[in-house]
């Protein structure tokens, strides 16, 4: 007996038609006169760029580093049973979820019209013990991550809010009726088990700052979409500059999407991988 | 919002025959009265058990006792103090977190749902709370806690996971766990009621041999024929209140309420 399996002419037709047009506009990239491929290749590693590059990674690190900072203690007032901690807490990321992040660096990077001076004093009075100019330390860079860190920070608080409450009521109880405390039992048993929680959204966060840092470039932060401005604004090359900065975001997302599998992979310790033989690791 | 009345604190004497006291014990959860006025004493080195229809306020009077729910009125002690209080004169001062972790110590719990944690291997379970509040020796906690998943039988499961272990293996770990803590008291909540039928036997085992080694326990649990073996007392609650108590021969035999009757015909 000759089995003869459907035939999905449908499928044929709508994939080559997809693979044309695909084709079409590579072609017409490839081949247009006014791209010079030559200026992408050369451009690719200006010591400019990988300074960018650095500058972009550095960024990103650094402000991730104070969302998460921020995120956990914001996360951890939001669920305390102090009524002032929480209401601020929701508040800070109420603010700074409904305000886009440009504004924010913007608003940051200009802090100093407001208030010139930063120093240590008595509160409500005139008396200052030591001040500088608020300029000399928030800079272009520091702006940035103040707002960057500040911006994701509330958005961290919702993933590490999450987390937290997908460990279970009772395991809590389990703890508290060890006699461990409130400290402890957050420290030791629910933050740990929240990770592999957090980890996912917290990876999305992280290739998110990536690009969000490209918009340091407004208020003069030399990062890697700042640095090939530099360039264009003199040669004028401008697309083939926007695809080296394109390439580069590329390459450093890509790395870090398997930085991401693999610290998913080391955080399932213990959690439902009872079937996989060799699953768990001890 | 906690308003406890202790009606008199009991008196400081070395040989105390109880382990915990409870009087006049009055739980709400908003309007709805949950404990109506609970007292009963629990002598060492006894295994109370405590039987009664779902919602006449068992386990929410066994949470009191470790305080995992706070009193709207009188008190429950172990070990002579008053829990969730500090006596100084005449005056009750409430604990701080860290003093109430502190004096649950004294208390052991096991939960209807295990509650094992799940990143922690089932040695780790039972050292974490000896060593981070005990202070114990890593060593000397691993040791013990060897020791202790001999006794329930589960020695070559020290390094597997929850998520590893049947629904009887977690509830033995879950019980050397409490037991790590060398409480005063162990408090069984529905221990179980979550197991498959096959599996309640191997959790009933260890609970007798426990009940046998002279630990004092208070047990809630459905399971009529481990009342009557293992309880030295059976207290039968009804709608907040305790409606009988007694040996569990006397109890289960010549129930003197209407509702025990009742309640024993549809359990049996």
């Amino acid at each position: 007996m000759v089995v003869v399996p459907v035939r999905h002419y449908g499928r044929a037709v709508a994939g080559a038609a997809v693979l044309l047009v695909l084709l079409g506009l590579v072609l017409s990239v490839a081949r247009n006169e006014n791209l010079d491929f030559a200026v992408v290749a050369e451009n690719m590693f200006e010591p400019v760029v990988l300074g960018g590059v650095g500058l972009t990674l550095l960024l990103t690190f650094i402000s991730m580093a104070v969302g998460i900072l921020i995120g956990v203690i914001a996360a951890i007032a939001r669920l305390s049973p102090n009524p002032v901690l929480r209401s601020v807490s929701a508040g800070y990321v109420w603010f700074f979820r409904g305000t886009p992040v440009l504004v924010q660096l913007i608003f940051w990077f200009n802090i100093g019209i407001i208030f010139p001076r930063l120093g240590i004093g008595i509160p409500f009075t005139d008396v200052t013990f030591w001040s500088v100019p608020i300029n000399d330390v928030i800079t272009p860079l520091n702006a940035a991550i103040l707002g960057l860190g500040l911006n994701s920070g509330a958005y961290i608080a919702e993933i590490i809010r999450a987390g937290i409450l997908s460990v279970s009521k009772g395991q809590v109880d389990a703890a508290y009726a060890l006699g461990m405390s409130r400290r402890l039992t957050m420290r030791r048993i629910v933050l740990p088990q929240s990770v592999p929680i957090v980890i996912p959204p917290l990876s999305n966060e992280f290739i998110g700052m990536l690009k969000y840092s490209a918009l340091a470039s407004v208020i003069a932060v030399q990062e890697l979409l700042g640095s090939v401005e530099n360039i264009y604004s003199r040669n004028l090359r401008v697309l083939e500059l926007l695809i080296v900065a394109s390439i580069w975001y590329l390459i450093i997302t890509t790395f870090f999407t398997f930085a991401q599998r693999l610290l998913e992979r080391r955080f399932s310790r213990g959690r439902a991988m009872v079937g996989a033989a060799g699953g768990v690791r001890a | 919002m906690t308003d406890p009345t202790p009606a008199a604190p009991p008196p400081v004497e070395p040989e105390r025959p109880f382990v915990v006291e409870a009087r006049a014990v009055v739980k709400r959860f908003g309007s709805l009265e949950v404990l109506k006025g609970i007292d009963l004493s629990v002598q060492r080195g006894q295994t109370m058990v405590i039987v009664g229809p779902s919602g006449s306020g068992k386990s929410t009077f066994l949470r009191c006792i470790n305080r995992l729910e706070t009193l709207n009125g009188g008190y429950i002690s172990v070990e002579g103090e008053i829990m969730g209080y500090r006596r100084q004169g005449d005056r009750l001062y409430e604990l701080t977190d860290a003093e109430l972790a502190r004096q649950r110590t004294r208390t052991g719990m096991v939960f209807q749902q295990f509650n094992l944690f799940g990143h922690l291997t089932a040695l780790q379970n039972i050292t974490e709370a000896p060593v981070r509040v005990l202070g114990l020796d890593r060593e000397e906690a691993r040791a013990r806690a060897r020791a202790l998943l001999a006794t329930v039988g589960l020695e070559h499961k020290a390094d597997s996971y929850p998520a590893q272990l049947s629904g009887g293996q977690q509830q033995r770990v879950a019980i050397a766990r409490a037991l790590a803590m060398q409480p005063s008291v162990m408090l069984f909540d529905e221990p179980t009621s979550a197991l498959d039928p096959e599996l309640v036997g191997e959790v009933l085992g260890a609970m007798r041999s426990l009940a046998q080694s002279g630990m004092t326990m208070i047990v809630v649990t459905h399971e009529m024929s481990f009342a009557r073996d293992v309880g030295n007392t059976l207290v039968v609650m009804d709608d907040g209140r305790i409606i009988e108590q007694g040996t569990p021969a006397e109890v289960l035999d010549h129930p003197t309420t209407e509702r025990a009757r009742e309640f024993f015909s549809r359990v049996h």
